[in-house]
């Protein structure tokens, strides 16, 4: 999935139109919620898309024809939001990351995080929790839950976009989800739910 | 598994932290079979903390589904992005 060292197809242009057309805008919808998710901003997000798809033509001839489209176009996403938006943003998650990621790695914290969580709490949570919950984790546990769980994508296929070994994509994954639910479990007790 | 007496199952799991990962990847569809007759059809039934944790884990799986999904992208994007191509 490289852009770079994938063998160079050769396309016409009409072929090109047509890759473009059939197989990659049918993603739009799921590629402009992903750049919302990542920037949380509307603006923002439609750039990080259109500079995207732009890409995406350009090394068209990069992509194998009826291979994963939408795995190729989330890893040229997630590439530029590193290498673009992030650091225009001067986000501090990067630096942070390796710290929370030990933290959250350590076995101590998995036995303290054990999020005591209702599903009749969750039932309940009709508005924008869940949403802002996701919002407000940290980019890289967000990512892992995005392409699970809101996009659907298997283990290898987050390990290709991710550039991470398969144990790693688990394992960030695990955490992503104890912390998401300790987040659901404030939600929780602010509504009155008795969490104990 | 059905939900009607918990009366018989364990009230603790002496292997929580692997049971949770199982459930993950069993939810997440990464599951080899034999793994999945054997939590799903055994184990399920008679511990209470993985029975709780299983039918919350989707649940917060469903919720995140339909409540973050299913935005559509502007079609101004959309015109934008077909303009620039069309005219590359």
């Amino acid at each position: 999935m490289e852009l770079e060292e994938a063998p160079k197809q050769h396309y016409s242009e009409e072929e090109k139109q047509n890759i473009f057309n059939n197989e990659f805008m049918p993603h739009i919808h799921s590629m402009y919620n992903f750049g919302y998710r990542l920037t949380l901003d509307a603006d923002d997000s439609k750039d990080l898309v259109q500079d995207t798809y732009l890409k995406a033509y350009r090394f068209i001839e990069s992509f194998q024809k009826g291979t994963n489209a939408k795995a190729w176009l989330f890893r040229i996403l997630k590439n530029s939001f590193i290498n673009d938006y992030r650091k225009k943003s001067k986000e501090p998650s990067k630096v942070d990351y390796q710290e929370v990621e030990t933290y959250y790695n350590s076995e101590e914290v998995d036995r303290q995080i054990t999020p005591d969580l209702r599903v009749e709490a969750l039932k309940d949570m009709i508005g924008d929790e869940i949403s802002n919950a996701l919002n407000a984790l940290d980019v890289d546990f967000r990512t892992v839950i995005i392409l699970c769980d809101l996009e659907g994508f298997k283990y290898d296929e987050m390990a290709k976009i991710l550039d991470i070994p398969i144990g790693t994509v688990r394992s960030r994954l695990h955490r992503a989800r104890n912390l998401l639910k300790e987040k659901l479990s404030e939600y929780a007790k602010q509504m009155g739910y008795k969490t104990t | 598994m059905s939900n009607s007496d918990q009366s018989h199952m364990k009230q603790d799991c002496s292997n929580k932290r692997d049971c949770l990962e199982m459930l993950q990847l069993i939810l997440d569809g990464e599951a080899t079979h034999e793994q999945k007759e054997h939590f799903l059809k055994h184990h399920l039934d008679e511990c209470l903390p993985c029975y709780k944790n299983y039918h919350l884990e989707l649940k917060i799986k469903e919720l995140l589904k339909t409540k973050c999904c299913g935005g559509q992208a502007p079609s101004d994007l959309v015109e934008q992005i077909k303009n620039k191509i069309g005219a590359a």
